[in-house]
């Protein structure tokens, strides 16, 4: 295979409105040489760098804050990892849960773009022992 | 510049630093190189033995083989970056799960190798999830 091909995963925050089957039409509708499969979290698609790169800036036209993309190791369909070939799917669980975490992500690109001015709220601290050892103590009573 | 983001195969971190306008250094990019290489058919036999000896530039030999084939991947992405952006306290689900003592060496790679990096943390909720996109922005926006 040629080195130049890529091929990307776009993944579709939880809160867009848009559709897998969107965005697979309309890398279709492109009229590239690219390889399109339509998948639950949004599609994969593969071709030249140039002509996925293309794509790929066509597709976050649909909903810009609210779709991400990254860059698949593996060919589609690669016997290897397909699950219609039995392939293991060892990164499926990452995918998973950067899907979920899409819908907190996507709401701080959008304040990022209109400059919105956040402040960090520090985190409880973890429980200390002693105090862990109060409550023991006093449910152990 | 080249960023090289902790997980390596974070989608949040690629998508980020790749939108703000630098190239990420990722784990699936070094694994598309070994996978299109007809030499090597199967998963397991991604990591050759040439690899784990490449491993040891970045981990001494009584390091287990394991973590030397995982080095000798991130390693040189290490090398070629010009700053890091790594996650901390993420879930145990997040990032390449398995082998916590090379996460822990590259991030003590990065940091011997004295490029600029920012940690970030896991965003549990809205705020946190902007603080996070704000601080990865600036700091991106900042190696221009």
């Amino acid at each position: 295979m040629d080195k130049e091909f890529e091929t990307r995963m776009i993944v579709i925050s939880p809160s867009s409105s848009v559709t897998p089957d969107q965005v697979t039409r309309l890398v279709h509708s492109l009229g590239m040489e690219i390889t399109v499969k339509e998948t639950c979290y949004g599609a994969m698609i593969e071709g030249s760098k140039e002509d996925v790169h293309k794509a790929l800036a066509a597709v976050r036209n649909l909903d810009p804050d609210r779709i991400f993309t990254k860059v698949r190791g593996f060919p589609i369909g690669d016997a290897r990892r397909c699950r219609a070939h039995h392939g293991s799917r060892p990164g499926f669980t990452q995918l998973e849960k950067e899907w979920e975490c899409l819908r907190l992500v996507d709401k701080g690109v959008t304040a990022s773009a209109c400059g919105e001015k956040v402040c960090e709220v520090p985190r409880p601290n973890k429980l200390p022992v002693k105090k862990l050892r109060e409550i023991v103590d006093e449910v152990s009573k | 510049m080249k960023v090289f983001i902790v997980p390596p195969n974070s989608l949040i971190l690629f998508d980020l630093v790749e939108r703000y306008g630098h190239e990420p250094l990722s784990l699936m990019g070094a694994i598309h190189e070994k996978v299109i290489n007809p030499e090597i058919e199967s998963p397991p036999m991604n990591v050759t033995p040439e690899d784990v000896k490449k491993g040891l530039k970045y981990a001494g030999i009584e390091v287990p083989s394991g973590i030397r084939g995982r080095l000798a991947l991130w390693g040189p992405l290490v090398d070629q970056a010009d700053a890091a952006i790594i996650m901390d306290e993420a879930p145990f689900e997040f990032g390449c799960v398995g082998c916590h003592r090379t996460d822990e060496m590259v991030r003590y790679y990065i940091k011997k190798r004295k490029i600029p990096y920012i940690v970030v943390r896991y965003p549990n909720n809205e705020s946190e999830a902007k603080v996070m996109v704000a601080k990865i922005k600036e700091f991106l926006e900042g190696l221009k």
